[in-house]
């Protein structure tokens, strides 16, 4: 059976004077859910479509199984992809889209039909066979485009933000789906993503992309309670984190003229850091620092209050929406085990005893 | 009737009259032929012209199988048309994908050029290809004529068939490799049936360009080698002109013309329109 290991290595790419990837590593193993998170234009699609075989690297080894495949024709790699917009054939019925790989990798005709329909059956279209594209709501085509992708039981399994053209509640309802289908045809799966909370929910484990680079590989749970770096913390969660400026001194860690000891030492000469703090970690304390409330958004469970310490902004989440008039002080105070350092110069994440 | 109403009415029939005016102006030559057509010859050069007259279908008859019979020269166009067609269709899409598609050095200069063959003015290279055919014995061939035709048609083709391929999205085709489908199997099965539409318009062009064409058929034809256009113009003689016959021949080689525009109107119009409004798709 396949195994489904993907090892990228040293892998560059420059589009004219644009620098696509910069020698990034990557070890997918096999069976694995894998995301790469990132904004757009930050080499995550490049990456996948380099996996697929529709780029090639101008540096860097691409291995599937141990096997390099790096200048592979797409054919050679029994890859199958869900593109962001399905690109299904308009011209075929839902049964010859979905049989069009088994036709092209010689199937005989009479086990095509129903290996098209267990697939089909399998993201429930199997009703809709003898429709055109054309004739599918959004949803529809997504899964059709699905269906397509596993009916070949392929080695790898990618996936180009796939969830991105449905609508909101859709999302949601297919994301569980997705994740589900991939437990039971115990494949693996890349997928790519701008959407966090997608990651965060989908992945056994994700690369945070950002400019060309990986600026971390982990689970989502490292990910969002260790982020590696300034720039992972500025990314992952929604709002982000509050970064502030502090100085450490021992495990004594200053901000904005108020200093609190930290319960695990940071391992760390001191000086001059980042302080990193969840919205979520914040709370109100008659004994905190004052801040002024700029404004205060209703997000209807919970709220969130736009707070100016000095000249930072920070972001605090309140479980509810009663939190006085704009212009009033509001004295808050930061959960003490819930901090991240980071070093100012470098961004890098400030190890704390125990890490 | 409110008088937004009376203002739609008032509108439409100007318009109608205004359509009717232009229609007339380009259909009265046809309305002409088909009247001389069925009057004798005698009676085509009576002035003022009979507006009464008894309608014969004689011109008819002789124009197919009188002393000067268009039927063997209506073969020679089908067989003219029809070849020009299917290898400028053959040749044509393949080439049209390769524009559209591959990252070739040089597209852009190559894309010109082929353009730029439609700007010469055609009868600046009758005198070249007659040289040309002469010396290798092509003159009066149905290969000669054939290849002369493509020259024009395959540019032609080339061209219309890139804007239709173009708009096509990558990632089908990605998808297709993806599905294990060789570059051909991709054109086959994926490109092709998209591009019907525009293939139908490329056909009909190309088919009624070489079945209307004059010029070259008359310098580079002969006894061997007439198209009907050419073939007509044996019932105008230094001595006299058979009016009657001319335009029954004329109507009769227009049949096909005026039998495919009818079919493929539709085509036409939405061949032309697709590729105009669609548009964009390229990354």
């Amino acid at each position: 059976m396949a195994q489904g290991r993907v090892h990228l290595k040293g892998i560059y790419k420059r589009f004219g004077n644009f620098i696509a990837l910069k020698h990034i590593d990557l070890d997918i193993q096999p069976v694995e859910f894998f995301a790469l998170l990132g904004p757009s234009g930050s080499g995550k699609t490049t990456t996948l479509r380099m996996i697929a075989g529709l780029d090639t690297p101008d540096e860097g080894v691409i291995e599937v199984d141990g096997e390099d495949v790096t200048f592979a024709p797409p054919a050679d790699r029994d890859i199958a992809m869900v593109f962001q917009n399905y690109a299904l054939y308009p011209h075929m019925t839902v049964r010859d889209n979905i049989a069009f790989p088994l036709k092209m990798d010689k199937m005989p005709k009479a086990e095509i039909e129903p290996a098209v329909v267990r697939a089909a059956e399998r993201v429930d279209i199997a009703h809709l066979l003898h429709r055109r594209p054309g004739q599918l709501s959004g949803g529809q085509q997504q899964r059709c485009a699905l269906a397509r992708a596993i009916v070949r039981q392929p080695k790898l399994f990618l996936l180009d933000e796939p969830l991105s053209n449905l609508d909101a509640q859709l999302r949601l309802q297919t994301r569980v789906e997705l994740k589900k289908l991939q437990r039971a045809l115990n494949v693996t799966a890349i997928y790519v993503t701008h959407d966090q909370e997608e990651a965060m929910t989908l992945a056994d484990r994700m690369a945070v992309f950002l400019e060309g680079d990986i600026l971390q590989v982990g689970t989502p749970d490292e990910v969002f309670n260790r982020p590696a770096s300034i720039a992972v913390a500025a990314f992952i969660g929604s709002p982000p984190m509050n970064l502030l400026p502090a100085t450490l001194d021992g495990d004594r860690l200053t901000v904005s003229g108020h200093s609190m000891t930290l319960p695990r030492a940071p391992q760390h000469p001191g000086g001059e850091v980042t302080m990193g703090v969840r919205p979520s970690h914040v709370r109100i304390d008659p004994q905190g620092l004052p801040t002024r409330l700029y404004l205060s958004e209703n997000l209807g469970e919970s709220a969130l209050l736009n707070l100016y310490l000095g000249d930072e902004l920070v972001k605090m989440r309140v479980a509810s929406f009663n939190a006085g008039a704009e212009g009033e002080t509001v004295p808050i105070a930061f959960d003490i085990d819930t901090i991240h350092l980071f070093e100012s110069g470098s961004g890098r994440r400030i190890p704390l005893a125990g890490e | 009737m409110s008088s937004y109403r009376r203002a739609a009415t008032r509108r439409n029939i100007v318009l109608m009259i205004v359509a009717s005016t232009l229609l007339l102006i380009w259909v009265f030559p046809l309305l002409w032929a088909v009247i001389v057509s069925l009057k004798s010859e005698s009676e085509v050069l009576a002035y003022p012209p009979s507006v009464f007259f008894e309608p014969t279908g004689k011109n008819y008859a002789d124009a197919l199988f009188g002393d000067f019979s268009i039927l063997s020269s209506l073969w020679t166009s089908t067989i003219v048309a029809t070849a020009t067609t299917v290898l400028t269709i053959v040749l044509a899409v393949p080439a049209a994908y390769a524009f559209a598609r591959l990252r070739l050095p040089a597209k852009k200069t190559m894309g010109f050029y082929t353009l730029a063959t439609q700007m010469v003015p055609p009868v600046g290279l009758v005198i070249p290809y007659f040289l040309i055919l002469n010396k290798v014995g092509m003159l009066d061939s149905y290969e000669g004529m054939i290849i002369v035709y493509l020259t024009f048609s395959l540019p032609f083709a080339i061209w219309l068939m890139v804007s239709y391929m173009e708009d096509i999205p990558f990632e089908m085709e990605e998808a297709a490799f993806l599905d294990k489908a060789s570059r051909l199997q991709t054109l086959w099965h994926i490109i092709i049936p998209q591009v019907r539409g525009g293939i139908a318009v490329t056909v009909i062009f190309v088919f009624l360009n070489a079945w209307n064409e004059f010029l070259f058929a008359v310098q580079l034809g002969g006894n061997n080698v007439r198209p009907v256009t050419v073939a007509m113009y044996n019932f105008v003689s230094v001595e006299q002109t058979l009016w009657a016959k001319l335009s029954a021949a004329a109507l009769i080689a227009m049949l096909p013309v005026v039998v495919i525009g009818i079919i493929a109107q539709k085509q036409i119009v939405k061949g032309l329109t697709v590729g105009a409004v669609k548009g964009g798709g390229r990354r």
